[in-house]
């Protein structure tokens, strides 16, 4: 049990080394990316194992928390996603971030991040679920501020971690609740009593499920994403589309499958969770039409693919949602660094419309990345094709409405792709700086062709071995009313995209409530921020002032203070007076002595 | 052995006062304490740190010193750790060495004689003997309004003292003895009405030189304007005797009287969490932030405290609360040490004079953000492991078919609070470090070797109980 | 022949007119002079009673013995008190105990 061992820490050795040792070394980038090719090689020879290790972590008498590691088909198959996309993005980052000043500090990051991902991936318990869980949130605030002079990318690297912090807030209160239920913290050995209300048990769940909102974005905790695309172009490909942010949907499937996929099938927390993930995919993908930032219209796709997933989790399908997420990591990795290398063509432009006529200038890149459009719109053949009709199979099945929701989301998919590949691929070069684009070198273009391969093939059986979970009937096709619903969406959605928008200079259909996110970040600015959260510390400021400071400590200081003016009243400095009161004094005396 | 590691320190002051460098005298006396610390952490068992010498025939009393058990040795410990980070990290003004380092010896001999004392008088004399140099180190040597601060904390500490004084005395004499372990032997003999009554004392006394709310506002101006070795060992050091002391005293001998208040308590640790982490958002100043911050973190160890009180049996309470009382010492005395090394190279800890200083500084930022996260409860630091501890220790006596208890109840508040310090803290860390450099941080001077020295001896305490917390923990066996 | 009762009516009413005079009077002198009153007052009613209470059919001498003392204490109480008062008049050229007042809280 040495080599998962290894697979956790080396990650973290590397970092650490760079860090401290080799700081700002030129070789420090090539450390960390043998580091990620050397642990996809671990993935590899792990696959298939099972069985568990783990150490002591905090011990208490009887009482363990254990730093563990649990190998099963899941953990195995999702550190190939992790290591694979891993090693692919830092390869990529090789050529992009080579002239960047602090490319020392931001393979460390990578490198931490890739400790931490892993972490999450093995854990056996819901302890050490959470330190990774946590470590990948620092992480990630790590390589979003990367570029920490940026005053938009130091407030996107914040809110983002405050963001997760508020999905954490409910994450820890679900553990310890569950960890009360079930009286163990390891995914092994959970057993729900049957003493224990669907109630609670549904409270317990829905808490953990928060953690889920905040790492994998739901409703209405998403609006760091976005944001996070303030980051280097393959940061956001590797934690904020292909793995960090799928995180919540493997803890989700964690918890699903320990607990059992009954118990889940009762609860009212699974509707919650369902809607949860369909609103989010529908209101993501409406805002995605109406992006032009290239970054933030993969964004808000992400953020609706999510939902997908979260969806399937929701329908107690897990295993749906788990295989969309293998696919949707090499597709999506494949766009965002593909885009990452028409961003890097074309001098850190990022706007769409200042792009055009890149088919011809940048031809590998052109071909790769329509690979990643034609999977994520769920062309038949392609690997996002199976993915996403497994998803609305289990929306069917289960009758709900969601099931039409889901189908929309399904025509406004191929819409905004098309749109997004229309503008910036085809038509003529709208500005100089795309005008002057070439095809970005080896380093660049050889991740995106491997990954454009598996963004075609990954959904077919032979690549059952590596991924993380798969229904038994992933990779076949049958012509019902899913399938026809699916495929009539695609054609609608590309067609609307091509009419509208084939040889467009500029958008021509402008909403604004799409346009501005439906104003979801501007409420959060103005309204929780602005007049709830800081009225209310300015309220508490104020009666910590009047109240503590002002009447406790004033009132006690006060009233020693006035109590003494009292007695200094009598000392007047007037010697009748003195005088007077000692003769009173002396009546007194000898008034209470001989009369009394 | 132990009247040694005691007693080292004011000899050290002795020898300052009679003309020995001040500066050096202090870190080698630091220096040999922290190695002193270190063996009895690994020897603690062993007799020979016992020492009982009769000072009194009637009533008896005796200058004992030992180690009642693992809790004891982690204060020394951290006491000496963080002992050694302030002499080393502080800067003298000119001509003000001998009351500089001699007070900073003096708060230190003072915390490692109450954690050390077995005999209540000593327990009780020593830190009070450690209280003077504060008072004097912030009136004469403090920043901004010090006159006001050193008041505010003599005022309050003094009378939060003496509601202690007057609990501790009434349970010596119903016990009969002073010593502590005989105490606690003979604590059948205070009654339930006296225990109700004593548990107020001892929960208000304790309480005020904890910052318990609504007892808390003398902290964040104190620290604000302390010279940071004395903001570093109050804060880090000091403010945990009153923990120390209801761990060690109040617990053991009136238990059902501190079950009476379990409400209340609860009541004002949230007050400390959720009021005072509100007000800490509410803060334009990073000292004084800082203060309230470690107001703040208090609450979580009263929640352990509670959770014990609540539930004796609960085996995860003290440990608990013993780590993160570690663990907030020397975060928060890194935390000081930096802002002070902040205002020498900047001139200022208003945080809308500052921005960008990771760019001229960054080993400053580096080791400032290491500290920031453990105060936030980021895994792998020292913190976290308490604070994850606390809450299991709240939930331990959570029975899912009975529904939310009080503690439990309170805990789930208290987790807010988890937001609410990362709130404090990253907006401090953004406005700080990040963002385009100003005027005043364009040619800021990065931590100097001398700068790193405490700087690392305290990020690898919190590493070192943060990466494995049984190194503590098992000291608490 | 009177009796004691007027003797220890006069007594009474010189006491409380040096009384009245130290309480009312703002110079030192006559303050002085009011105590001395005072003094004489209860000297009047020690000789009365020691006049009126006969042993042996002699009058109790005790009484007139104590006169004699305070008398004395009274000469040397005047000397040191008048010098005090030139030199208080020195310090702060007035005997007005208006203006002495810096005692006052």
């Amino acid at each position: 049990m040495n080599l998962p061992w290894i697979l956790l820490f080396l990650p973290l050795v590397v970092a650490a080394v760079c860090q401290l040792v080799l700081r700002k070394s030129a070789i420090v980038p090539l450390v960390a990316t043998a580091s990620a090719v050397a642990t996809l090689v671990i993935s590899f020879l792990l696959l298939g194992k099972t069985g568990t290790s783990a150490f002591d972590w905090a011990t208490i008498g009887e009482f363990h928390l254990r730093i563990g590691i649990q190998l099963d088909r899941l953990s195995t198959g999702m550190m190939i996603v992790v290591t694979g996309v891993g090693a692919l993005v830092h390869i990529f980052s090789l050529a992009y971030m080579k002239d960047d000043e602090g490319k020392a500090r931001y393979f460390t990051g990578l490198a931490f991040f890739m400790f931490s991902m892993t972490g999450i991936v093995l854990a056996d318990n819901f302890i050490m679920t959470f330190i990774f869980w946590e470590l990948v949130g620092f992480s990630s605030y790590l390589l979003i501020g990367h570029w920490y002079q940026k005053e938009s990318a130091a407030d996107a690297a914040k809110k983002a971690f405050l963001c997760n912090r508020v999905g954490d807030f409910g994450f820890m209160i679900g553990i310890l609740m569950l960890w009360g239920i079930t009286g163990t913290l390891t995914f092994g050995d959970m057993q729900i009593p049957a003493a224990v209300s669907t109630a609670t048990l549904s409270a317990a769940v829905l808490c953990i499920f928060c953690g889920a909102v905040g790492k994998s974005a739901q409703l209405p905790l998403h609006v760091w994403l976005p944001d996070a695309m303030e980051g280097p172009t393959p940061v956001s490909a590797l934690i904020h589309a292909a793995t960090m942010v799928a995180a919540g949907v493997y803890m989700l499937f964690r918890v699903q499958t320990s607990l059992g996929f009954e118990v889940f099938e009762e609860l009212q927390a699974s509707t919650v969770i369902a809607w949860t993930g369909g609103i989010t995919s529908l209101l993501a993908a409406l805002m995605a039409t109406q992006q032009d930032d290239i970054k933030r219209v993969l964004a808000y796709s992400t953020l609706s693919q999510l939902g997908y997933m979260v969806m399937a989790v929701g329908f107690v399908h897990g295993e749906a949602g788990m295989f969309h997420l293998f696919t949707h990591a090499w597709f999506k990795a494949l766009l965002f660094l593909g885009s990452g290398a028409v961003i890097y063509a074309c001098h850190h432009e990022q706007d769409i419309w200042k792009m055009g006529g890149l088919r011809k200038k940048m031809p590998i890149t052109t071909i790769a990345f329509g690979a990643g459009c034609l999977a994520l719109i769920a062309v038949p053949g392609t690997s996002g094709f199976f993915s996403k009709e497994l998803i609305l199979d289990a929306a069917h099945e289960a009758g709900s409405p969601l099931f039409w929701i889901a189908a929309f989301v399904a025509v406004l998919t191929p819409f905004y792709m098309t749109r997004l590949f229309v503008v910036a691929f085809l038509g003529k070069p709208r500005s100089e700086n795309a005008g002057h684009a070439h095809e970005v070198g080896p380093l660049m273009w050889v991740p995106l062709a491997l990954l454009a391969v598996l963004a075609i093939f990954s959904g077919y059986s032979f690549i059952n071995p590596l991924s993380p979970a798969l229904p038994h009937h992933a990779g076949e096709f049958h012509l019902n009313l899913v399938a026809i619903v699916s495929l009539a969406a695609l054609v609608i959605g590309v067609g609307t995209g091509w009419i509208l928008y084939a040889g467009k200079d500029k958008d021509p259909v402008t909403i604004p409530l799409f346009r501005n996110r439906f104003y979801i970040d501007g409420i959060y600015d103005n309204f929780i921020v602005r007049y709830f959260q800081d009225a209310l510390v300015a309220i508490v400021h104020f009666f910590d002032e009047l109240v503590i400071n002002g009447l406790m400590v004033g009132g006690l200081s006060r009233g020693a203070a006035s109590f003494g003016n009292l007695f200094r009243k009598v000392q007047s400095g007037e010697l009748q007076g003195y005088a007077f009161a000692c003769g009173l004094g002396a009546i007194l005396v000898i008034y209470f002595m001989v009369f009394l | 052995m132990l009247a040694l590691l005691v007693f080292l320190p004011i000899l050290a002051v002795l020898a300052i006062l009679l003309g020995a460098p001040a500066r050096l005298t202090a870190v080698s006396a630091s220096v040999a304490n922290l190695a002193l610390g270190l063996f009895a952490a690994f020897s603690w068992k062993c007799s020979c740190w016992s020492l009982s010498l009769p000072v009194l025939e009637k009533p008896a009393l005796h200058l004992a010193f030992g180690f009642p058990d693992g809790m004891s040795v982690i204060m020394v410990l951290l006491t000496v750790i963080v002992t050694l980070a302030a002499v080393l990290s502080g800067k003298a003004p000119e001509g003000r060495e001998k009351l500089y380092f001699g007070s900073s010896l003096l708060i230190s001999g003072g915390a490692l004689g109450a954690f050390a004392a077995t005999d209540l008088f000593f327990f009780y004399a020593f830190h009070e003997l450690a209280l003077i140099p504060t008072f004097l180190m912030i009136g004469m040597l403090g920043r901004g309004d010090r006159k006001e601060a050193a008041w505010k904390i003599t005022i309050y500490l003094g009378l939060g003292s003496i509601i202690l004084l007057a609990g501790l005395v009434w349970l010596a004499n119903l016990t009969g003895t002073y010593d502590i372990a005989g105490m606690i032997a003979a604590k059948g003999s205070v009654d339930p009405a006296a225990q109700k009554s004593i548990a107020a004392l001892l929960l208000v006394g304790f309480g005020t030189l904890v910052s318990l709310f609504p007892f808390h506002s003398w902290a964040a101006p104190a620290y604000a304007s302390a010279p940071a070795p004395v903001a570093m060992l109050h804060a880090g050091v000091l403010k945990k005797f009153g923990l120390y002391g209801l761990l060690r005293i109040a617990i053991p001998l009136v238990p059902e009287g501190l079950n009476a208040w379990i409400i209340p308590l609860l009541v004002l640790l949230l007050g400390n969490i959720l009021w005072v982490g509100y007000v800490t958002i509410s803060q334009k100043r990073l000292d004084t932030m800082l203060g309230n911050s470690s107001v703040m973190h208090m609450g979580y160890i009263f929640l352990a405290i509670a959770a014990l009180i609540a539930f004796p049996e609960n085996p995860l309470a003290r440990p608990a609360a013993v780590l993160l009382m570690f663990a907030h010492g020397v975060s928060i005395a890194l935390l000081f040490g930096l802002a002070d090394r902040i205002e020498r190279t900047t001139g200022s800890l208003d945080l809308s004079d500052l921005g960008g200083l990771a760019k001229s500084a960054p080993k400053l930022a580096f080791v400032f953000g290491i500290a920031a996260m453990a105060s936030i409860g980021l895994p792998g630091l020292a913190n976290f492991s308490g604070e994850v501890l606390v809450f299991l220790a709240a939930f331990k006596s959570y029975d899912a078919t009975a529904g939310l208890g009080p503690v439990q109840i309170a805990c789930i508040l208290s987790i807010w609070g988890v937001v609410i310090s990362a709130v404090y803290m990253l907006r401090a860390y953004r406005k700080i470090f990040q963002g385009p450099s100003v005027k005043s941080t364009e040619f800021a001077a990065d931590l100097t070797l001398a700068d790193r020295i405490p700087a690392v001896l305290l990020v690898l305490a919190l590493f070192a109980v943060g990466l494995y917390p049984n190194l503590l923990l098992n000291l608490l066996k | 022949m009177a009796s004691l009762n007027d003797y220890l009516l006069v007594s009474g009413l010189l006491f409380a007119s040096g009384l009245f005079g130290v309480v009312l009077r703002r110079n030192i002198i006559i303050v002085f002079m009011c105590l001395e009153l005072m003094l004489s007052a209860a000297n009047l009613s020690l000789v009365a009673f020691s006049r009126f209470n006969t042993v042996n059919g002699l009058p109790d001498y005790n009484g007139q013995m104590l006169v004699f003392f305070v008398i004395t204490v009274a000469a040397a109480e005047v000397a040191v008190g008048l010098a005090i008062i030139v030199a208080l008049y020195r310090a702060r050229q007035t005997i007005h105990t208006d203006e002495l007042t810096s005692l006052k809280g």
